[in-house]
């Protein structure tokens, strides 16, 4: 398995996708600083972007960059496309025809690959979040540290976040043996269409039940993502949170690892 | 007999469709055993179930007289080229043999250089793979197969699409791997006459089924030359033949076809005259593997 997590890693270094990726969280990470700055310099500029999260607010703080970063849809399409690209590329160029069948239990290939795609997630965030903390805390002047123990519970949860969605599209692409299997999945949901289903879901539970305990929005992953108070959630939203990423994670890996161990290499 | 490889029945289907039916080969160590096959006759199919790739729907396969579960423990010691090589077009050809070579825990770049030199791509560089000829991204190919020291090498339409010169290097290629480092080849080919030229050992397949399995010696037997002689009364001249020592004979259809001393034909014709037999006609044939393989299938289409 060690082995198999080595090769993945030194062939994501070697890959042109991973740099390019890395490039553009670089951008992003700028672009989000930018839009922070701006608005905190001069709030009549309104954005419809990631940064609207923090307008009316006095002053920056580190919990608020974890938001302002990892707490958008437009990460998530770049983290995705990342996942999907590295989850493909071993299939795609037949590569997999190579180890597979040296191997004696495939689901080590399925593993590796996604622990691979976590490690160069996290190595992306770091980057991409590093920069962008480094910038609010140098560049704009009413940026606030505030607690750290706050900023690693956000960065933290929002981290596992992102893990859990790693392996959902991780799921997508071995599913549909496709890049496009595992994008379309990342648009769906970054664009809010998948949203949109789960408001109408939520619409029909309250119109034939009436005062429900639970709604279906509550149960998708991405709304429970995107809606998630990371800062102010207490233990028990905090638990929830946690247990909708791991399972969604277990039950995307579990199926990615069973897909592979079932199907043939072509 | 030492085999390598024994498969028992092999059969996988889909659906409805019997890509391979229950196909049963035996492969003799330190030889190159050539599975010949029209497009589509169940060659891939086969080769990727030995190779790990594919799971039989019936039927399993020994190697090194290792099956069921322990077979897998066997497969480290199996090399494949199957189609097209499986290559990061990007990387050099070192950097896709180190990453096999990383996987399997080989971290000695002398080794993998000593196997880029056995295929003769030493010499390529910084180039990428996608920029190699048809013919080098098939050697390197090969050389993946063996980063993991294969006993066993399965190799899948290796020559396809090569030209003269390509060919000419594969085979040395492969002569090099069977005979002076004693790795087994199973090779697949449509290409009928430069398999004939590396294999000892055949498999004739279409449909899905194992029409023949051969030696090399046996299968030319049944393709060499023999002379073909018609005569007025075969039956006298059976006796006649007897007499004059020829015993590699047989009669197939009007015909006595002797497989023997076929230079003699003066020699049996003055005996027939002497006898009053009358000799209609006689005459050296021969038979190609080709011609062997599609009186065996029964066709010339597709192949």
């Amino acid at each position: 398995m060690f082995n198999l997590i080595k090769m993945n890693l030194y062939r994501m270094t070697h890959a042109v996708s991973t740099w390019v990726i890395a490039i553009v969280t670089v951008l992003y990470a700028f672009l989000q600083f930018g839009a922070l700055k701006l608005m905190m310099d001069d709030p009549l500029h309104m954005f419809d972007g990631g940064a609207v999260s923090i307008l009316g607010m006095d002053n920056v703080t580190g919990v608020d960059t974890v938001t302002n970063f990892l707490q958008n849809s437009n990460v998530l399409i770049i983290f995705a496309v990342f996942v999907v690209i590295f989850a493909n590329a071993e299939q795609k160029c037949g590569f997999d025809k190579n180890i597979i069948g040296i191997t004696q239990h495939r689901w080590k290939h399925t593993v590796a690959r996604w622990l691979s795609a976590v490690i160069g997630v996290t190595a992306l965030i770091l980057l991409g979040y590093g920069i962008m903390f480094g910038l609010s805390a140098l560049f704009i002047n009413h940026f606030t540290l505030g607690s750290v123990a706050a900023i690693a519970r956000s960065f933290g949860l929002m981290y596992m976040g992102m893990v859990a969605f790693s392996a959902v599209f991780f799921f997508f692409t071995t599913l549909f043996k496709s890049s496009a299997g595992g994008i379309v999945a990342s648009l769906v949901i970054s664009l809010g269409i998948l949203n949109l289903i789960e408001k109408l879901l939520d619409l029909l539970t309250k119109k034939f039940i009436s005062n429900p305990r639970f709604l279906p929005s509550d149960f998708f992953f991405d709304n429970a993502y995107m809606t998630f108070d990371h800062a102010g959630a207490g233990t028990k939203a905090i638990l929830g949170f946690v247990a909708i990423c791991a399972v969604y994670a277990i039950i995307s890996m579990g199926a990615s690892m069973l897909l592979q161990q079932r199907r043939d290499v072509k | 007999m030492d085999y390598i490889l024994t498969t028992h029945e092999l059969t996988k289907t889909y659906g409805k469709y019997n890509a391979a039916n229950e196909v049963s080969i035996h492969v003799q160590r330190g030889g190159i055993y050539g599975l010949i096959g029209r497009n589509g006759a169940g060659k891939t199919t086969l080769m990727k179930m030995i190779g790990g790739l594919s799971r039989p729907t019936s039927g399993h396969f020994e190697i090194h007289g290792k099956n069921g579960e322990t077979t897998e423990q066997m497969m480290p010691k199996v090399g494949i080229l199957i189609e097209a090589p499986g290559l990061y077009p990007n990387m050099t050809a070192m950097q896709n043999l180190t990453t096999k070579a990383i996987a399997l825990g080989i971290h000695d770049k002398k080794y993998l250089q000593g196997l880029l030199e056995e295929v003769g791509l030493a010499d390529t560089g910084k180039k990428k793979a996608k920029q190699f000829s048809l013919g080098m991204k098939q050697r390197l190919g090969i050389a993946m197969a063996l980063v993991n020291q294969p006993e066993l090498l399965i190799l899948d339409e290796p020559i396809n699409g090569l030209d003269p010169q390509g060919i000419a290097e594969m085979r040395a290629i492969l002569h090099h791997l069977c005979h002076d480092r004693g790795i087994t080849i199973l090779i697949s080919s449509h290409i009928l006459d430069e398999l004939s030229k590396v294999a000892t050992q055949y498999g004739i397949i279409h449909e899905g089924k194992l029409l023949e399995e051969e030696t090399k010696e046996e299968l030319f037997s049944k393709c060499c030359e023999r002379l073909e002689l018609r005569t007025s009364d075969i039956g006298k001249t059976l006796q006649i033949l007897g007499l004059m020592g020829f015993s590699k004979m047989e009669v197939k259809d009007d015909a006595i076809n002797i497989y023997e001393r076929i230079n003699e034909s003066g020699a049996i014709t003055v005996a027939l005259a002497k006898e009053n037999i009358q000799t209609n006609e006689i005459a050296v044939k021969s038979e190609a593997l080709e011609d062997y393989y599609f009186q065996l299938t029964g066709g010339k289409e597709n192949v």
